[in-house]
C-alpha cells in the first residue's frame, strides 16, 4: 500500500516559475510597483492592471513579483542564520560533556516554551524601525531550536564513530571536525527541517507584516502588501487581499511539498500524504 | 512511593526555575527596548511634556532606578499579588486581564474541544477507509490548509461571509446594541460573533491532529490483535472504536496537551485580525506600546501554560512508555519529538 517517494515536479516547477518571476521583477512588471497612482486606487483587474491595483493606487502584478522578492529572500535569509546557530549549538551540545549537554539541552526547552509570536514582537520593538534585515534576524534568532536538537541528537550518534576520534587525536579543532566531518554526515537528515523552517519564517514575516509589526506599507512584500486589507475589505475589494495571499500559499504548499519529499526519502517506511 | 514523590517535586522545581527564568528573559528585554513606556502612559501629551516632567513621571512609577532593583521589587510586588499597573489603561494589570481573559478561554476552550474531538474523529474516519476518495480529499485539503496562514484564513472568511454575503459581523464579542437585548438574543449575538474566529482556530489546527490520529491508527490497524479480532468476526469498526481506539488514546492525550499551546498561540492571532477583546490582542498592544506591567505579567501567564502542558504531556509520555525515561538516563531528552514539524 506504501506510495512510492517521488520527486514533487509539479511542486518544483510551479516554484521555479515563482522565484523566476520575482528574479525577472523588473523585466516583467510594466509599471513601477512604489508609484503610487492616485488617479487609479482599488482599480479592479482590467487589461491595463492586470491583477488591478491597491488601495494606495500600486499596480499588485507589479507589487507581486518585486514583494516576492522580499518575502522569499527574508525566508531563506532568516533560515541561514538560523541554521547556522542550530549547527554551532547543536554540535556543540552534542561533542560536550553529559553536564553541558543537558544545561544546554534545558536551555534551549526554556526558549521553546516562550511563545514564540511573543518574543519576535519583542525583538522587534528593540531592533526599531524594521527594515529587511532586521526581521530577518529576528525570526533568525528565534526559530532555530528544534533545528538544534535534531543536529544534536546526530552529533550524539556520530561522536563516537572511529574517524571522529582519529581526526580529534590528530588535533582536529572543533570547527574542522564539524566542517568535515560532523556537517556531512547530519546534514541529509536535517535537510527537511531547513526546508520547512524557510516555510515558517515566510509565514512569520507575512504574520508580522500584517498585524504592523514587520515590514512597513513602502517595503513591499507579500505580508505588507496585505497589511492594508483592512480598508480593501470596507471596499469589497477581493482582489488586494486573494492575490497576494495565493502567491503566498502557493509557495508555501510547494516548499512544504519540498520539505515532505526530502523527509521521506530520508526514511522510507515513513508513509507519506 | 517515594521515588514517585521525588519524581513530582523536581518536575515541580523544574516548572518553578523555567518560570522565574522566564520572568528575568522577559523582564531584561522588555527594559532593553528602545520604547517610551511614557508614551503609553500619557499617550500624545508625552510630545509637550520638558525633560523635568518626564523625569518626575519616570522617578513615579520607578523607571528610573537601576534594572536589577526594578526587577526585585517587580518579583517582591508579584509575590503579594500585586503585578502592578497597565500604563495604557490605568488599571490594575491583573483586573484588566480577568475582564478579558474569559473571553479568551471561550474562544481557546471551545476550539480546542471541538479540535480534540473532531480531529479524533475525523482520524478514525480516514484510517478505516485508508485511500478511499474520502480519505484522499480529506488528506490534500488538509496539506492545502495546513499552509495557509491564520491570518490570511481570517481576511477571506472575512470577505465572504462579512463584506460579500453580509450574514456575519466582522469583529468584536458582542454588538454594541446588545447590552440592552434579552438573554436569548445577547446569547444568539455572542455567538454569530464567535463563529468566524472559531472556524479559523479550528481549521488551522484540526487536520494536523487528524493526521497525526489517522497515521498512527494505521499503525495499529496492521498489528495482528486487528486480525484477531476480524477473524474471531468481530467488524472493523468494532475493532477500531473499541481496540485500537483504546491503545491510541494516551499517546493522543500527550499530543494534545502539547497542542493546548499551540492552539492558544494561534487565537492570539485571530484575536488581533477580528479585533476580539481577549487577552491576544492585549498582548500585541502592550508589546507596541511598551506596557510593561501587563506584557511581564501576559509572558509570565502564557508561558505558565506553556511550560505546564508542555511537561504534563512529557509526563504522560513517561507513563505511556516507560523507555523514555530510562532513555533520558543514556542520552538525555526527546520529548520534541512531536513538534519536529516546525507549525
Amino acid at each position: 500500500m506504501k506510495k512510492k517517494n517521488r520527486l514533487p515536479i509539479a511542486s518544483l516547477v510551479i516554484l521555479g516559475l515563482i522565484v523566476l518571476g520575482c528574479l525577472m521583477a523588473d523585466m516583467i512588471s510594466v509599471k513601477d510597483p512604489s508609484y503610487l497612482d492616485l488617479a487609479n486606487y482599488t482599480k479592479a483587474p482590467s487589461k491595463e492592471f492586470i491583477f488591478g491595483t491597491d488601495t494606495l493606487g500600486r499596480d499588485i502584478f507589479s507589487c507581486i513579483w518585486h514583494g516576492g522578492r522580499v518575502s522569499i529572500l527574508i525566508g531563506l535569509f532568516a533560515t541561514l542564520i538560523s541554521t547556522f546557530i542550530a549547527v554551532v549549538y547543536g554540535s556543540v551540545s552534542g561533542m560536550a560533556s553529559d553536564f553541558i549537554d543537558t544545561i544546554m539541552m534545558r536551555i534551549t526547552e526554556i526558549i521553546l516554551s516562550i511563545p514564540s509570536l511573543l518574543i519576535i514582537i519583542f525583538l522587534q520593538a528593540i531592533l526599531g524601525a524594521s527594515n529587511i534585515l532586521s526581521i530577518s534576524i529576528v525570526i533568525g534568532v528565534t526559530s532555530w531550536c528544534s533545528i538544534a536538537k535534531l543536529v544534536r541528537t546526530e552529533v550524539r550518534q556520530l561522536r563516537k564513530s572511529e574517524y571522529i576520534i582519529a581526526s580529534k587525536s590528530m588535533g582536529g579543532g572543533f570547527f574542522f571536525i564539524l566542517f568535515h566531518h560532523l556537517l556531512p554526515n547530519f546534514m541529509s537528515s536535517v535537510m527537511f527541517m531547513i526546508v520547512m523552517n524557510i516555510r515558517s519564517a515566510i509565514v512569520t514575516e507575512s504574520t508580522l507584516s500584517f498585524i504592523g509589526l514587520g515590514l512597513p506599507l513602502e517595503i513591499i512584500s507579500w505580508g505588507s502588501m496585505l497589511s492594508n486589507a483592512e480598508k480593501a475589505l470596507m471596499t469589497n475589494a477581493w482582489w488586494i487581499i486573494l492575490i497576494p495571499g495565493v502567491f503566498l500559499v502557493a509557495v508555501l504548499l510547494c516548499v512544504s511539498d519540498l520539505g515532505n519529499w526530502l523527509r521521506g526519502r530520508l526514511n522510507p517506511t515513513d508513509k507519506k500524504v | 512511593m517515594s521515588k514517585k514523590i521525588w519524581y513530582y517535586l523536581r518536575k515541580t522545581a523544574i516548572f518553578i526555575a523555567g518560570v522565574f527564568i522566564l520572568t528575568l528573559v522577559v523582564f531584561f528585554i522588555s527594559r532593553l527596548a528602545p520604547i517610551d513606556p511614557l508614551q503609553s502612559y500619557y499617550g500624545e501629551r508625552v510630545e509637550k511634556m520638558s525633560v523635568e516632567e518626564k523625569n518626575i513621571a519616570r522617578d513615579r512609577l520607578g523607571l528610573n532606578e537601576p534594572v536589577f532593583t526594578q526587577y526585585f521589587k517587580w518579583l517582591d510586588n508579584a509575590f503579594h499579588g500585586d503585578f502592578g499597573i497597565s500604563y495604557k489603561y490605568k488599571q490594575d494589570a491583573l483586573e484588566l486581564i480577568g475582564e478579558r481573559i474569559g473571553n479568551t478561554l471561550i474562544l481557546g476552550g471551545i476550539g480546542f474541544i471541538i479540535i480534540f474531538l473532531g480531529s479524533l474523529g475525523l482520524g478514525l474516519w480516514c484510517a478505516r477507509r485508508e485511500n478511499s476518495l474520502f480519505d484522499r480529499i480529506v488528506c490534500k485539503l488538509g496539506t492545502i490548509l495546513s499552509c495557509v496562514p491564520e491570518f490570511w484564513l481570517a481576511l477571506v472568511l472575512i470577505l465572504v461571509f462579512c463584506v460579500m454575503l453580509r450574514i456575519l459581523p466582522s469583529s468584536g464579542a458582542y454588538s454594541v446594541t446588545a447590552a440592552n437585548e434579552s438573554g436569548l438574543a445577547a446569547l444568539g449575538d455572542r455567538i454569530a460573533h464567535l463563529i468566524l474566529p472559531l472556524t479559523v482556530v479550528v481549521l488551522e489546527h484540526l487536520w494536523y491532529y487528524a493526521y497525526i490520529v489517522r497515521n498512527k491508527c494505521l499503525e495499529e490497524i496492521r498489528a495482528d490483535y486487528v486480525l484477531l479480532g476480524r477473524a474471531i468476526g468481530l467488524t472493523k469498526r468494532r475493532v477500531v472504536y473499541r481496540h485500537c481506539l483504546r491503545n491510541l488514546m494516551p499517546s493522543y492525550l500527550s499530543i494534545m496537551a502539547i497542542a493546548v499551546p499551540h492552539i492558544l498561540g494561534g487565537t492570539y492571532i485571530v484575536e488581533t485580525v477580528f479585533s476580539y477583546p481577549g487577552i491576544g490582542s492585549l498582548a500585541y498592544e502592550s508589546a507596541r506600546f511598551a506596557d510593561y506591567n501587563m506584557l511581564m505579567l501576559l509572558c509570565v501567564l502564557t508561558g505558565i501554560v506553556v511550560i505546564f502542558f508542555n511537561m504534563l504531556a512529557q509526563i504522560l509520555n513517561e507513563h505511556i512508555d516507560p523507555r523514555i525515561r530510562a532513555e533520558q538516563t543514556v542520552s538525555g531528552r526527546r520529548t520534541a519529538d512531536f513538534r519536529q514539524e516546525p507549525k
